[in-house]
C-alpha cells in the first residue's frame, strides 16, 4: 500500500517535471489554439510529454479535422456527396488513443476525446465505456457527462450502468431524468441538490423552469424563468424555451421586451432568433417570423425546435407544403420529436384529409401517450371519418389522462348527442360542468350554456322537473341561451300548473355533489383500445 | 440535445428553409473511376489495332460502366481485359501516369479530351449516350473549384494506389477488392485492422460508396422494374433495404428511395415500415412539386390525390378494407373537390376492386368504370375493368359467349397499344375460365400458348417479363392439368421449376404452394394413404381456409367418420352459399350426396343431384355437370333402374372422355359396366353373353385408368368384378387370372367392407 502511494507520489512529481518542461510549447501552443489555428498548435506540441500537453495535442488534431471538414462541406463535389464528408483525422486519432488506452495511460481529458472520436465513428457502444471511464477518472468534468448523456437512449441503459458516486452524478441523474422525460424524478432531484447548498445555481433554477415546461405547468415554469432572469440578466441560454411560455400565454410585453433585451446582448444566437421569431409570429407578422427560424436554422441546422417553429410558421402562412418539408426536417433530427408529427397531422388536416393524417397523430400519440391534445386531435378525425366508436374511445381516454382544453367532454356528450344515447350524454355534461365550476374559472361560456340546455331538456323529457328548473335557470345566465331557457321555464311551469319561485336560489346539489356516480350510471368503454382499427 | 461536436455546417444549397437537392443541375460529376472510363473511352477512340470481336465487346460493355456505380481499379481493369487486353494495358498505362505524374497531367488530360468530339466524323457523336457521358463530365470537370480539382486529383492518385497495392494478388483478389475500397484511408486502415478487431459490419458493407444523382436514378429503376416483372433479379429485401438506407443517408432528400423501400417492405409484409416510408415519400413529393403552386393537375394537390389513393392501395394490398375504404373515399373526395377525371378513375378502379375484395358485388361499379375509363381514354384501366368485370361474370355464371367475345375484343386492344402485361393476364384468364368450364383441352392450349410467346418488351439485361403473377397462374393450371391426367412426373417438373423461378418467399409463391398440396392431397386420397392427406389437411387450410375445410371432410368422410364430415361440410355449404362461390357449392353438394349413399338412401340423393345439375349446367361447368350425372347415375343403378341409368350416362361419357380427369373417366367406364352388367340380366342369354363381352371390356379399360392414378383400390375392385364376369362367361383361366390379381391386391390392401355398393 505504501509502496503504492509511493509510487503515485513519484508519478505526481514527474507529471510536475514534465508540465514544467512542456511549459513553453505548451503556452506558445495554447495561443495558437485560442486564434484557432490548430494545425500550428498541434505542430508545436509533438513532443512534448505531459499530459496536459498531449491532450492539446490531440485535440487540436481533432478541431482542425472538423474545421476541414465543414469548410469540405461547402465545397463538395455534388449534392450527393454531402453525407460523405467525414473528418479525416478520426480513425489517426483513434489508433494512436486506443494504443494509449491500451497501455492505460490516458488521463480524464485523454479518455474524454477517445470517447468523442469513437462517437464520431458510430461505435456508440465503444464510446459509453470509455465516457463511462473517463467520468470515473475525472468526475468533475461536465463534458463527459454531457456526452454520455447523449449516447443513453432509454431508462434500463441508465441503470446498467456504473457510475462514480460524487455529487456531480445527481446532477447528471437530474439532467438524464429530464431528457427522459421524467420529469418528477428530475424536480426531486433538482431539489435535493438545492437544499445541499446548490441554491444559488442558475443553471439548477433554469433546468427546474425547463423541466416544468416539459410538463405543461406554465405558471410555474414562467415564475421560475423570471426567478432566473433576475439572477442572470443576460442570458441567453434556455430563453427559447421562456419565449415560447410567453408565447402560449399571449404575454405579448413580457415577449416584446425579453426579445429587445436579448437582441441586445448577442443578435446572433440560435435563441435570439427563435424569441425574434416567436415574437412576431404572436404579432402576427409570420413572414418575419419564418425569416427569423430560417437564420436559427442556418447558425445551427440541427436545432430542432426551429424547425417545428418554422412549420408552425408556414402553416399560419397556409404553406402547407413548406410546413410538411420543415416538420419532415425536424422528425429527420429527430424522431421523437411529437410537435413535428402533430403539425404534419394537422397540415393534412387543413388539406381535408382525415384520414391520412390519423397517421401522424397516432405517432405523435405514440410519443406522448398522455397528452389529450393528441388524442382530441385523434377523435376529431375519427369524427369526421364516421368512425364515432373510436371516436367515443379517443374522447374518454383525453378525458381521463387529464383534459388541457376540457374539450373532450363537450365533443364525447355532442357525439352522445349525436348517437340518441341521452344518459350518456347528459352523464358528459354533468361531469365537463362539475369540472369547469370545480377549477373556478369559467372557460367558454357557449358551451357551458350547451350543457344546461341540454340538461334542461333531459330532465324535462324525463320529468324530473326540479332539476330542469334549475338547468332553465342556469341558462338564462348566458346570452344566446336565455330564450330556450325562458320557454322551457314557462313550459315546466306549464306542466306543473304552479309556479313555485322560491326555490330560484336553489343550488345545484346534483352538479356539485357526489350525485353523479349514482344519478346516471357511466358507460365505461375501455379508453385504452385505441388499435381496433389501427393496423 | 445538440453537442458541442456536431458540425455546425451552413448548407449553401438552402433557400426559403428549403433545401433543393438539385440547386445547379449537377446530376453527375467527376471521381477517379469517371476518369479511368473517360481513359477507356479515349483509348477506344485513338487506337486502332482492336479488331471487331473486341470492339464489340467492349461496345457492349460501355453502358453498364457508364450507369453502374462506381468501381474499383482492379475491377474495372479486370473486366475491360476480358474483352481487349492491350486496351486494358494502355488504360493502365494512362492512369499510371496520370497519377504518378503532377496535376497538370489530369488538366491536360481534361483539355485534351474533348477534340476527338469535334471532328464530325468522330465515332462517338455529340448527342450519343458516350458524346453526353463525356461532355458531361467535361461540363463537371469545368465546374470544379480550386480546391475541389486537387481534391479529385487526390482521390486519383488514391485510387490508383490501392490498385498497385492489390495489383500483385489481383488474380485471387476479386473478391477482396470488393470489400477494400479506394478507401483514401485505405493505409491507416490497413493498420487498424491488425491492431483492433473491428466490428465485422464495417467491412462487410459491399459499397459504402455514395452513389451519383444518375448512378441512383439507374439502380431506383432498374430494381423497381425488377420489382414488378422479375423479382428473383432484384436484391434480397435485406440487401435492398440497407442499399437504399445507405443512399437515404448520403441524401435525404432522394424522395424515390422512399418509395422503394415501400415497395420492398410490401414484398416482405411489413405493415409499418412500408406505411411509414410510403408516407414519406408523399411528404417529399409535395415540396418538389411545389415549384407550381396551383391545386389542379400539375403541383402538389395532385400529389395529394395520390397519396391517398396509394395509402388506400397499401391498405387493400394488407386486408385492412375498411382503412382502405376511407382512404379511397378521402382520395375520391379530394379528387372531385379538384376535378381530376383520371385520379378519379383509378379511385373507381380501386374501389371496384375493393368490393370484389370485400366479396361483394361490384359488377354496376366495374361496368361504370369501364365505360367511364373508355371515355377518358385510358385503355390500361378500361381492359382492366373489363377483365375483372370478366372474371366476376363467369364466376356468376354468365354467358360464356360473351364472355369470351369480350377477351377477345380487349385482346386486340391490348395488341393495338401493345400492353404486354395485360395480354399475359388476359391469356391466363383464358386458361383459368377455359378450366373452370371443365373443357381442359382448350386450358391447355391456351397455357401452351402463353409458355410459347415472346414478350412484348424488349429484352432488357437478360428478364423476360414472364416472372407475373399470370404466369403463376397457368404454370398452376398446367401442373393440375397434368396431375389430373396421371403424368405426375410432368407435374412435379412444372412445379420445380415454379420453385425455382418464384422461391418460396417471393409474392407468387403461395399460388404454386397450394397447387402442389392439392395435386399431393389428391395422389394420396386416391392411394388410400388417409393419414398423409390428413397431414396435409393443414397446410392447404393455411393457404385457403374454405379448400381446406372441403378437404378435411373429404378425409373424413373416407376415414367413415360420417357424422362429423357432414357436419363440416353443412358448414361449408351454408358459406358457399353466402359467399357466391358455386363451383365450391357445387363440390361440396356432391360430397354430401355420397355420405347419404353411405347410409345407402338413395332416393334422398336424388332431389339434391337434380339440384346440383342445375346448378352446374346454369354455370356451364360441365366437368362438374359429368360428374354430378355419373353420381345421378350411380344412384339409378342402386335404386334398380339401371336402363335409366345407362340413358343418361350417354349423355355423360362423351364429355369425360374428351376433357375428364383420369380418374373420372375410370369411374365413368366403371359405372358403364356396372350398368351393362345389371341390364343383361333381364335379356336373352345369346344377346347377355354379348353384353358380358362388352362390360369386362369397359372394365380393362377403366383399370387401365385406374392404373395410370394409382388407385389400387379400385383397380381391386375391378378385377373381382371382372373375376366374377369372367365366372359367369365360363372362361375359367381368365377368371382365375383376375383372381389371383385380386387376392394379391386385397393381402396388400386393408379392407373396408364392401365399397363397390357405396361408392362410384
Amino acid at each position: 500500500m505504501a509502496a503504492q502511494m509511493d509510487l503515485v507520489e513519484i508519478k505526481r512529481q514527474l507529471c510536475g517535471i514534465e508540465d514544467a518542461q512542456d511549459l513553453d510549447a505548451y503556452t506558445l501552443a495554447k495561443s495558437f489554439f485560442d486564434l484557432k489555428e490548430y494545425d500550428r498548435a498541434a505542430y508545436f506540441l509533438r513532443g512534448c510529454k505531459s499530459q496536459k500537453a498531449y491532450f492539446l495535442y490531440m485535440y487540436s488534431r481533432y478541431l482542425s479535422g472538423e474545421k476541414k471538414k465543414d469548410d469540405e462541406t461547402v465545397d463538395s463535389l455534388g449534392p450527393l456527396e454531402k453525407g460523405q464528408v467525414k473528418n479525416e483525422s478520426l480513425r489517426e486519432l483513434r489508433v494512436e488513443l486506443s494504443k494509449k488506452h491500451k497501455a492505460k495511460d490516458l488521463d480524464g481529458f485523454g479518455l474524454y476525446l477517445y470517447g468523442v472520436v469513437l462517437r464520431k465513428l458510430d461505435l456508440f457502444k465503444e464510446a459509453l465505456d470509455v465516457f463511462v471511464e473517463a467520468t470515473h477518472c475525472l468526475p468533475l468534468h461536465w463534458g463527459a457527462w454531457l456526452e454520455l448523456c447523449n449516447l443513453i437512449t432509454n431508462k434500463d441503459m441508465l441503470k446498467s450502468l456504473t457510475l462514480p458516486d460524487t455529487w456531480v452524478k445527481e446532477f447528471f441523474l437530474a439532467h438524464m431524468y429530464t431528457e427522459l422525460q421524467m420529469i418528477e424524478e428530475a424536480l426531486q432531484k433538482y431539489q435535493s441538490l438545492i437544499e445541499a447548498g446548490f441554491s444559488k445555481s442558475t443553471y439548477i433554477i433554469s433546468q427546474i423552469a425547463v423541466a416544468y415546461h416539459n410538463i405543461r405547468d406554465i405558471d410555474k415554469a414562467l415564475s421560475m424563468f423570471n426567478e432566473l432572469r433576475k439572477q442572470d440578466p443576460y442570458r441567453i441560454e434556455n430563453m427559447d424555451t421562456f419565449s415560447n411560455l410567453l408565447y402560449v400565454r399571449s404575454m405579448k410585453p413580457e415577449l416584446s421586451y425579453l426579445a429587445h433585451n436579448l437582441c441586445d446582448i448577442d443578435k446572433y444566437r440560435v435563441e435570439t432568433c427563435c424569441v425574434i421569431g416567436n415574437y412576431y409570429s404572436l404579432r402576427s407578422q409570420h413572414e418575419k417570423a419564418a425569416l427569423y427560424f430560417q437564420r436559427a436554422l442556418k447558425l445551427n441546422p440541427r436545432c430542432l425546435g426551429a424547425w417545428t417553429l418554422m412549420g408552425h410558421e408556414y402553416m399560419e402562412m397556409k404553406n402547407t407544403s413548406a410546413a410538411i418539408q420543415a416538420y419532415r426536417h425536424a422528425i429527420e433530427v429527430n424522431k421523437r420529436d411529437y410537435r413535428a408529427w402533430y403539425g404534419l397531422g394537422q397540415t393534412y388536416e387543413i388539406l381535408k384529409m382525415p384520414f391520412y393524417c390519423l397517421y401522424y397523430y397516432r405517432r405523435a400519440h405514440q410519443l406522448r401517450p398522455n397528452d389529450s391534445r393528441m388524442l382530441v386531435a385523434l377523435g376529431e378525425c375519427y369524427e369526421k371519418l364516421n368512425q364515432l366508436a373510436e371516436a367515443k374511445k379517443c374522447y374518454w381516454r383525453a378525458y381521463s389522462v387529464g383534459d388541457v382544453e376540457r374539450m373532450a367532454l363537450v365533443k364525447l356528450a355532442k357525439l352522445h348527442e349525436q348517437l340518441n344515447e341521452s344518459d350518456q350524454a347528459t352523464q358528459c355534461y354533468i361531469i365537463y360542468i362539475q369540472d369547469v365550476f370545480s377549477c373556478g374559472e369559467i372557460l367558454e361560456h357557449l358551451e357551458l350554456s350547451t350543457a344546461f340546455r341540454y340538461l334542461g331538456q333531459y330532465y324535462f323529457k324525463s320529468k324530473r322537473y326540479n332539476e330542469a328548473f334549475i338547468c332553465a335557470q342556469r341558462c338564462c345566465d348566458y346570452n344566446d341561451a336565455r330564450e330556450e331557457g325562458k320557454a322551457l321555464l314557462r313550459q315546466i311551469s306549464q306542466v306543473r300548473g304552479e309556479a313555485d319561485p322560491a326555490s330560484t336560489d336553489l343550488s345545484l346539489p346534483f352538479l356539485y355533489g357526489p350525485l353523479s356516480a349514482t344519478n346516471t350510471p357511466v358507460r365505461r368503454m375501455s379508453p385504452l383500445n385505441l388499435s381496433s382499427v389501427t393496423p | 440535445m445538440a453537442s458541442v461536436h456536431d458540425s455546425l455546417y451552413f448548407n449553401p444549397m438552402m433557400t426559403n428553409g428549403v433545401v433543393h437537392a438539385n440547386v445547379f443541375g449537377i446530376k453527375d460529376w467527376v471521381t477517379p473511376y469517371k476518369i479511368a472510363v473517360l481513359v477507356l473511352l479515349d483509348e477506344m477512340t485513338v487506337s486502332k489495332c482492336i479488331s471487331l470481336l473486341e470492339k464489340r465487346r467492349l461496345n457492349k460493355l460501355i453502358l453498364p460502366l457508364l450507369q453502374g456505380p462506381d468501381m474499383t481499379l482492379v475491377q474495372l481493369l479486370k473486366t475491360v481485359e476480358d474483352c481487349c487486353p492491350q486496351l486494358a494495358y494502355a488504360v493502365h498505362l494512362r492512369l499510371h501516369l496520370m497519377a504518378d505524374g503532377e496535376l497538370k497531367d489530369m488538366e491536360s488530360f481534361f483539355d485534351v479530351l474533348p477534340s476527338p468530339f469535334n471532328e464530325t466524323e468522330s465515332e462517338a457523336h455529340k448527342s450519343s449516350v458516350v458524346g453526353l457521358f463525356m461532355r458531361h463530365m467535361v461540363l463537371a470537370y469545368n465546374k470544379l473549384s480550386f480546391s475541389q480539382v486537387y481534391k479529385l486529383y487526390k482521390a486519383l492518385q488514391q485510387y490508383y494506389k490501392s490498385y498497385e497495392r492489390k495489383a500483385p494478388l489481383v488474380s485471387d483478389a476479386t473478391t477482396d477488392a470488393d470489400m477494400e475500397q479506394l478507401a483514401p484511408d485505405g493505409l491507416g486502415r490497413k493498420v487498424e485492422k491488425q491492431d483492433l478487431d473491428l466490428p465485422p459490419s464495417e467491412d462487410d458493407v459491399a459499397s459504402t460508396e455514395p452513389l451519383s444523382q444518375k448512378q441512383a436514378e439507374y439502380f431506383l429503376a432498374q430494381q423497381a422494374y425488377f420489382l414488378k416483372n422479375d423479382e428473383n433479379k432484384a436484391l434480397k429485401p435485406a440487401g435492398l433495404q440497407k442499399e437504399l438506407n445507405n443512399m437515404l443517408k448520403f441524401n435525404p432528400d432522394f424522395a424515390e428511395a422512399h418509395y422503394l423501400s415501400y415497395l420492398n417492405s410490401m414484398r416482405v409484409q411489413d405493415v409499418f415500415v412500408s406505411t411509414h416510408s410510403l408516407l414519406h415519400y408523399f411528404d417529399r413529393l409535395i415540396l418538389s412539386g411545389s415549384d407550381s403552386k396551383s391545386n389542379g393537375d400539375e403541383g402538389y394537390g395532385r400529389s395529394l390525390r395520390y397519396a391517398a389513393l396509394n395509402l388506400a392501395a397499401l391498405h387493400c394490398r394488407f386486408g385492412h378494407y375498411q382503412q382502405a375504404e376511407l382512404a379511397l373515399q378521402e382520395a375520391i373526395r379530394i379528387a372531385q373537390e379538384s376535378s381530376d377525371h383520371v385520379c378519379l378513375q383509378h379511385c373507381l378502379s380501386w374501389l371496384y376492386l375493393l368490393q370484389q375484395m370485400k366479396g361483394s358485388d361490384s359488377t354496376v361499379l366495374t361496368e361504370h368504370s369501364v365505360k367511364m375509363a373508355v371515355h377518358f381514354s385510358l385503355p390500361y384501366l378500361a381492359s382492366l375493368g373489363i377483365q375483372s368485370l370478366v372474371q366476376q361474370s363467369a364466376i356468376r355464371g354468365k354467358n360464356a359467349k360473351k364472355l369470351i367475345n369480350a377477351l377477345k375484343d380487349t385482346d386486340i386492344l391490348h395488341w393495338k397499344h401493345s400492353m404486354s402485361e395485360l395480354i399475359d393476364i388476359s391469356i391466363a384468364q383464358k386458361t383459368a375460365i377455359w378450366r373452370m368450364y371443365g373443357k381442359s383441352t382448350m386450358a391447355l392450349q391456351q397455357a401452351q400458348m402463353l409458355m410459347n410467346m415472346n414478350s412484348l418488351e424488349s429484352v432488357n439485361l437478360g428478364v423476360q417479363q414472364n416472372n407475373t403473377e399470370a404466369f403463376t397462374v397457368t404454370l398452376c393450371h398446367l401442373a393440375e392439368l397434368h396431375a389430373e391426367q396421371g403424368q405426375f412426373q410432368a407435374a412435379s417438373e412444372i412445379l420445380k421449376h415454379l420453385k425455382e423461378r418464384f422461391p418460396s418467399n417471393s409474392q407468387n409463391a403461395k399460388l404454386w404452394m397450394i397447387c402442389e398440396q392439392k395435386i399431393q392431397f389428391d395422389r394420396a386420397l386416391n392411394d388410400g394413404k388417409y393419414h398423409m392427406a390428413e397431414s396435409l389437411v393443414s397446410v392447404i387450410s393455411a393457404l385457403c381456409k374454405t379448400e381446406g375445410l372441403y378437404r378435411k371432410a373429404l378425409v373424413l368422410k373416407a376415414q367413415n367418420q360420417t357424422s362429423e364430415a357432414y357436419r363440416v361440410l353443412q358448414g361449408l355449404l351454408i358459406y358457399c352459399e353466402k359467399t357466391k362461390c358455386t363451383e365450391m357449392t357445387i363440390r361440396v353438394m356432391l360430397a354430401i350426396a355420397e355420405l347419404y349413399w353411405r347410409s345407402s338412401s338413395h332416393g334422398i340423393v336424388l332431389p339434391l343431384l337434380l339440384q346440383t345439375l342445375a346448378l352446374s349446367r346454369e354455370h356451364h361447368l360441365q366437368k362438374l355437370a359429368s360428374e354430378t350425372v355419373l353420381h345421378l347415375a350411380f344412384s339409378q343403378l342402386m335404386l334398380g333402374i339401371p336402363e335409366q341409368a345407362l340413358n343418361i350416362l350417354h349423355m355423360a361419357i362423351e364429355p369425360i372422355l374428351a376433357h375428364g380427369a383420369v380418374m373420372d373417366k375410370g369411374r365413368a367406364l366403371l359405372l358403364v359396366a356396372k350398368c351393362q352388367v345389371v341390364t343383361s340380366a333381364s335379356v336373352p342369354a345369346d344377346q347377355r353373353h354379348q353384353a358380358l363381352v362388352v362390360a369386362i371390356q369397359n372394365l380393362e379399360e377403366a383399370r387401365s385408368y385406374f392404373d395410370k392414378v394409382d388407385c389400387r383400390d379400385r383397380v381391386r375392385d375391378i378385377f373381382y368384378l371382372q373375376a366374377r364376369l369372367y365366372h359367369s362367361l365360363g372362361k375359367t383361366l381368365e377368371r382365375n387370372k383376375c383372381a389371383m390379381l385380386f387376392r394379391q391386391l386385397n393381402e396388400e390392401l386393408p379392407s373396408h367392407g364392401v365399397p363397390l355398393l357405396t361408392r362410384l
